[in-house]
């Protein structure tokens, strides 16, 4: 299909612990397009952040492994590479971002070396004045001012959301294909947030990357993504394009998620009732139920989830580009 | 506050801390020890002669003064005599610190560095055989205790084995080589445990930091993770360790000095202790405080310019 | 990649179970009860009483009329390694207790209080780490003489800085915690505060310290017998290990290997557990 950069089919991923075998990913297919965003959404421990990981071969091992699936990366096999090619792709055609910017870079190196340190790995061709006269360009493209200047400063001297600029700058240095961001702005004041995200909006017109942006915020996905998957304890529950999604939910997790968001918009009717919460807990990944992972907390669960059936699949629901893994689906 | 205030602010700490010292040093060597005229002058000793030997020692001024003493001697270094031997203990430290350096200096360099390429290894591979068997020699060495292993090692290498001096020294380099090597040996492996750990301990707690994550993101091989991330940041707690390992060897070591019929500074206070040679272990006590606080003051200062987090704060 | 962990259980009784569930660390803490145990049952008069007894000639090699051999009076090494067992729990207990008092309480008071009451603690701190260790031990056991007392104070005042120096940190973290703003919020005293806020959060400190100071302790008595500064009247391994330094050139190896075995065992167990804790009790140690 035109323009499709990453595909991920059936991605299975265990970890070994003292406690057992666990799958923190269970089963997840999703398709990365050119210049488009796929939102990732999903409480801790969902499995999206390793989801990431998987697909940028990052998981540790010991005591983590793929155990099943496949990732093609424009059309080539991730899963099965050689180490050696891999670190050719990472950081090149496929870079990412992680959560943490205040500690993500290292102390005792400059800016400008660690811009320059991503160039010189995949781009060896360029001179040392070509690297540093990139890595100021990268500098100002993700709008850090006095770039030049601020190429020989250290991470301490930077503020959270300057990191987490100097984060995306190394990231795009090699004008990666996908970009990966694990819950870029978490950890960022609400206005920093907005501004990150507008940036990577921009970048990504510009550069014409895919993005696969992690997050635990719907108003975040419902501001940047173009195609949103869902994900419970391991598994994609729905997947769709953002309006579809938040418009006309189909799995009761994703509209009990929806439901939560406490809004001041009296035409939504909500206007002083209690804030709505999905009852329960996430189940542990040791103790998972029989048929359905929501059982316990879904308000439409019905015999047929329990038990013998299975883990629903994902099925075509209304619309088109909308999948849904539910028993009795609220559509 | 910048680099120069801080360590301004630092040389000036030394003055209490040095003060401290002094007063420790006073409460335990002029408080509560017990007052040496009979174990000097023997059992019959006169008043007079009792009243003439504290007039000597300087025991019957006010104990203010007596402190006060004692923080001088920790400016000029100048100890006064040893009771046994009625040297000048400046010069029997002088004497003394070049035995005990030849054999403390070589171990310093050699044990370091075997310590640290192990502990980068044994990061490196961290969970495999090579790291559990390392750390179980590390734990194992760390509780067997130093002196089993001098007498153990002395008693196979030196004296069945017949492969090196089992005691003596020469004066003179390279003449005390032969008699330096066993003693070294068997400290590189009585120090061997807990040095391994401590490095592979700092290691490892860098090596778990985010920032790896983001170096191996940008799809640098592990051994350059390694060595230039992991190993970079490293350093500062391994290079303070280091330098605060300075001061004490020219202390010597005891066990060393003492089975190895070594003359340094180890012997020599060995020697004092079973001669009840006050002067000499007070002497031994301020001097090593003194070159503790200093180096203490090296390393703060290293620190700071070492770690860019440290440059301006 | 995050697990729900069910909390239902203390961070300490965690810790046991996940203790006793690993081989090598239930294997220590099994070695621990024992010596322990033989400990207890040496000081009640049950084992080894007749420790000084004469059993046979000087020197006579391990036979099967004694195990271990013995020693220079004949008296049997297996009967003295196992009375010395007691003489180092003895030593361990006490010089940690010592130890764990002083580094606690004035490391509490430190990091609570703050101020100028810190800065005093930390001057003492710090003047007392600026001697080397050995020479303040060897310093203080030479000043109060042979005995048991002076193991003891020698041992305890040289080993409280480390443990003062981390409670004092802790405090510190701790002081600023929403619990401790909840306890101001109901009129909590600073007694209060300290003692039945604070201190829990921060006693897997003081048990990981134990094990620390309890091995230091043992090998540090070493030095001390070596110096003749050591225990006196009964015996102890230190004692045992320093006569072995004549014994060795006539051949006679069993009193050295006795000791030394005896005490490996229990500073490698207590090493062992030592990390084992840490690893339970420590929850921000990352990655083993």
């Amino acid at each position: 299909m035109a323009g499709k950069v990453l595909e991920v089919k059936d991605l299975v991923v265990e970890f070994r612990t003292d406690r057992g075998t666990v799958k923190a990913v269970n089963g997840v297919n999703f398709d990365v397009f050119k210049g488009k965003t796929v939102g990732i959404v999903g409480e801790s421990g969902s499995g999206k952040s390793v989801t990431a990981l998987a697909i940028m071969g990052l998981i540790p091992n010991p005591p983590g492994r793929i155990a099943n699936g496949k990732i093609f990366f424009n059309g080539k096999s991730l899963v099965d590479m050689p180490a050696s090619e891999m670190r050719k792709i990472r950081g090149n055609k496929i870079a990412m971002i992680f959560q943490e910017p205040m500690t993500s870079l290292n102390p005792v190196f400059t800016i400008g070396n660690q811009i320059e340190e991503v160039i010189e790995l995949h781009q060896p061709h360029l001179s040392r004045s070509q690297r540093t006269a990139k890595a100021i360009d990268m500098l100002r493209l993700v709008g850090i001012p006095s770039p030049d200047k601020r190429v020989n400063e250290y991470p301490h001297q930077l503020s959270g959301g300057m990191r987490q600029r100097v984060m995306i700058a190394i990231a795009l240095s090699c004008e990666p294909d996908v970009l990966i961001a694990d819950e870029p702005t978490t950890a960022l004041d609400v206005t920093i947030q907005a501004q990150i995200l507008e940036l990577m909006k921009k970048l990504q017109k510009e550069l014409g990357m895919g993005i696969i942006l992690i997050t635990h915020d719907l108003g975040v996905v419902a501001e940047t993504c173009d195609t949103v998957a869902v994900m419970y304890c391991g598994q994609i529950v729905e997947s769709a394009d953002v309006d579809t999604l938040f418009n006309h939910p189909a799995h009761p997790y994703t509209k009990g998620l929806m439901d939560s968001i406490p809004s001041f918009d009296s035409t939504s009717g909500h206007k002083k009732e209690r804030l709505q919460t999905i009852e329960g807990m996430v189940p542990s990944l040791f103790d998972l139920p029989n048929g359905c992972n929501f059982q316990d907390r879904c308000s439409k669960v019905t015999d047929a989830c329990r038990g013998i059936n299975g883990d629903p699949v994902l099925k075509p629901s209304k619309g088109e580009g909308h999948y849904v893994a539910c028993y009795n689906p609220l559509n | 506050m910048n680099l120069y205030a801080y360590i301004f602010r630092r040389l000036l700490y030394i003055i209490p801390v040095l003060l401290g010292v002094c007063l420790i040093i006073f409460v335990l060597f002029n408080l509560v020890a017990p007052d040496p005229a009979y174990t000097l002058l023997g059992k019959h000793a006169t008043i007079k002669q009792i009243a003439d030997l504290h007039h000597e020692l300087g025991m019957d001024k006010s104990y203010f003064l007596q402190y006060v003493d004692t923080v001088k001697t920790a400016f000029t270094f100048d100890f006064g005599y040893s009771w046994t031997s009625k040297q000048n203990i400046w010069e029997m430290i002088k004497a003394g610190a070049g035995p005990s350096l030849a054999v403390t200096g070589p171990l310093f360099v050699f044990a370091n560095i075997i310590a640290i390429s192990l502990a980068l290894l044994v990061a490196f591979y961290r969970g495999k055989l090579i790291d559990k068997f390392v750390l179980i020699l590390s734990i194992a060495g760390m509780s067997i205790p130093s002196l089993a292993i001098v007498l153990f090692g002395q008693y196979v290498f030196a004296y069945k084995l017949g492969l090196f001096e089992i005691s003596g020294y020469e004066f003179g380099f390279p003449n005390f080589v032969p008699y330096v090597i066993l003693p070294i040996l068997i400290y590189i492996v009585i120090s061997f445990g807990a040095d391994t750990r401590f490095y592979r301990t700092v290691i490892l707690d860098e090596a778990y930091q985010d920032y790896v994550r983001t170096a191996r993101s940008k799809g640098l091989s592990e051994l350059k993770v390694m060595f230039k991330h992991v190993l970079k940041n490293s350093m500062i707690p391994i290079l303070t360790n280091i330098i605060i390992q300075i001061p004490g060897l020219i202390l010597g070591l005891l066990f060393a000095e003492n089975f190895f019929s070594i003359p340094g500074l180890g012997a020599m206070t060995i020697n004092a202790i079973n001669n009840s040679d006050f002067p000499v272990i007070k002497a031994m006590t301020i001097m090593s405080a003194v070159g503790f606080i200093i180096f203490g003051v090296i390393t703060d200062v290293l620190y700071t310019v070492v770690d860019p987090r440290m440059k301006l704060k | 990649m995050s697990t729900e962990i069910k909390q239902s259980k203390s961070l300490l009784h965690n810790a046991l179970l996940r203790i006793v569930s690993e081989k090598i660390s239930l294997t220590a803490l099994i070695i621990v009860g024992i010596y322990f145990t033989v400990a207890i049952l040496t000081s009640a008069g049950f084992l080894a009483g007749n420790w000084g007894k004469e059993i046979g000639s000087s020197y006579m090699a391990p036979s099967s009329v004694s195990y271990f051999g013995t020693d220079i009076f004949g008296r049997s090494v297996l009967l003295k390694t196992v009375k010395a067992t007691e003489t180092a729990v003895v030593i361990g207990i006490v010089v940690s207790v010592i130890s764990i008092v002083i580094g606690t309480i004035l490391g509490m008071i430190a990091g609570y209080f703050g101020g100028f009451i810190d800065e005093i603690i930390v001057w003492f701190y710090t003047t007392f780490s600026s001697i080397p260790n050995i020479m303040l031990l060897v310093a203080i056991a030479f000043i109060l003489g042979k005995g048991t007392t002076t193991v003891f104070l020698s041992l305890g005042l040289t080993s409280w800085v480390g443990l003062c120096r981390i409670i004092r940190a802790e405090v510190m973290k701790h002081k600023e915690r929403e619990y401790i703003h909840a306890a101001n919020a109901i009129g909590a005293t600073h007694s209060r505060k300290l003692w039945k806020h604070i201190l829990p959060n921060i006693s897997h400190l003081l048990i990981i310290n134990f094990t620390q100071t309890f091995d230091s302790a043992i090998k540090a008595e070493v030095v001390l017998s070596f110096l003749g500064l050591g225990v006196v009247g009964r015996p102890s391994w230190g004692t045992m290990i320093d006569d072995s330094k004549l014994e060795l050139a006539r051949g006679v190896w069993w009193q050295l290997a006795s000791a030394t075995l005896a005490m490996f065992l229990i500073v490698l167990a207590f090493n062992i557990l030592g990390d084992a804790l840490r690893d339970a009790l420590d929850p921000k140690l990352k990655g083993k």
